[in-house]
């Protein structure tokens, strides 16, 4: 497997994860040694809020445009032209998840990484259920995962760099421009993502970003993260469909919550 | 339309942000304002919504406006709270209308009639690391 050359590579019928020693037979998540808890401290520091430069978001639209497919091309057309006239179709006004790759190209919300002993862990804002898990414990794909919003992710370190790899994304995840430009992604997705810090307090996540059935050829493009580390930056709980509702009492004086009648996304106006 | 909202067109203003949908249902060119009173603040995700209640010039039965804001996690950032505004306050709020004319717009400033206080939700400012 090209992606782990050099590294153990670990298959189904070697379930121990050698790599964080005390590996049990049939475990994939041992105990971590106190090694494993030092090698964290060798990691570079990627703590904090980090927060997406949205402006350099929009900006890549046109100066780093997606190289869709001509079927795929259309139907942008068709919404950029909806759009433009004031009638957006919003991709994401149901509440699911943005899913890979969408969350990583398009998010206004700040994100934060942890790092433990053979994982990395994205945790984002504004949708409770917006998080990637990456493995980094030196294990393969699995061998059919159930296809989900943030797909399969295994990673590695090169250096000071995670070079992440992710399959098993849901087919009706989004490849979005902006929240309402954008197709599913057909199945077949592949994102390979190279992190790193591109300044003392600036992250960039170079995407590659292989759709088959939408995209002509791998799409290479890059997003922008600013650390900040001010208590006004730390991470809110999000639950997106908490905004369908509003605070209410029961017959029996409860507090519950009542349903605010929607449009598309958004409280209907009077 | 209500004597208490004003219009202004052609005026160029930077987008606020959202998370949900886009914000092109907001005529963005054009500028209004909401005089009134504040019915609910609700303080949730993926949008912030203020609603306020105005009054019409002829007397008529007062129309309350949806007006929405980024997420709360974004508006923290630029110095809001749950407690920025509270049911019953008197506040005027400029608001990219709705394309369609129903009794709502994207948020673009509010000013707190009592206190004078003013705040907006352009976080876009805040591009750049290490900001306290």
């Amino acid at each position: 497997m090209k992606f782990f050359r050099g590294r153990r590579v670990l298959t189904a019928s070697v379930l121990c994860v050698c790599a964080l020693g005390q590996a049990l037979a049939g475990t994939i998540d041992p105990r971590p040694t106190p090694a494993d808890w030092a090698a964290l401290a060798k990691l570079p520091d990627w703590s904090g809020t980090w927060v997406p430069n949205i402006t350099d978001q929009s900006r890549r639209i046109k100066a780093d445009p997606t190289p869709w497919n001509a079927a795929a091309a259309r139907q942008i057309k068709a919404m950029e032209a909806e759009e433009d006239a004031g009638r957006p179709r919003g991709l994401f006004v149901n509440c699911l998840p943005e899913g890979m790759p969408s969350w990583m190209l398009i998010s206004h919300n700040a994100l934060e990484i942890l790092f433990s002993p053979g994982r990395v862990t994205l945790l984002g804002e504004s949708d409770g259920n917006r998080l990637r898990r990456i493995y980094t414990d030196g294990r393969g794909h699995a061998a059919d995962p159930d296809p989900s919003f943030h797909g399969d992710s295994i990673g590695h370190w090169e250096g000071t760099t995670l070079v992440v790899d992710t399959v098993g994304v849901l087919p009706q995840s989004f490849i979005a421009v902006s929240e309402s430009v954008g197709v599913p992604n057909n199945g077949d997705l592949h994102v390979i993502e190279h992190l790193y810090l591109a300044g003392p307090d600036t992250l960039h996540d170079d995407l590659e970003i292989i759709a088959p059935h939408v995209l002509s050829r791998p799409w290479k493009t890059t997003r922008i993260y600013y650390r900040q580390r001010a208590k006004k930056y730390e991470i809110l709980e999000g639950v997106c469909l908490q905004g369908s509702f509003t605070d209410g009492k029961d017959k029996d004086g409860n507090a519950i919550f009542v349903p605010v009648p929607q449009i598309d996304g958004n409280p209907k106006p009077q | 339309m209500a004597a208490a909202l004003f219009l202004a067109g052609g005026l160029s203003w930077a987008v606020p942000c959202r998370a949900h949908h886009s914000f092109a249902m907001f005529d963005e060119t054009k500028v209004m304002t909401v005089v009134g009173t504040v019915k609910d603040f609700q303080w949730v995700n993926p949008h912030v919504v203020l609603w306020v209640y105005t009054t019409p010039k002829d007397g008529g039965a007062p129309e309350l406006w949806t007006i929405e804001l980024t997420s709360p996690g974004n508006l923290t950032r630029v110095g809001w709270s749950r407690h920025t505004v509270a049911p019953g306050d008197k506040v005027s709020v400029e608001i990219a209308p709705l394309r369609n004319g129903s009794h709502g717009g994207g948020f673009r400033k509010l000013t707190i009639t009592d206190t004078g206080k003013v705040l907006t939700s352009e976080f876009r400012d805040q591009e750049r690391p290490g900001l306290q």
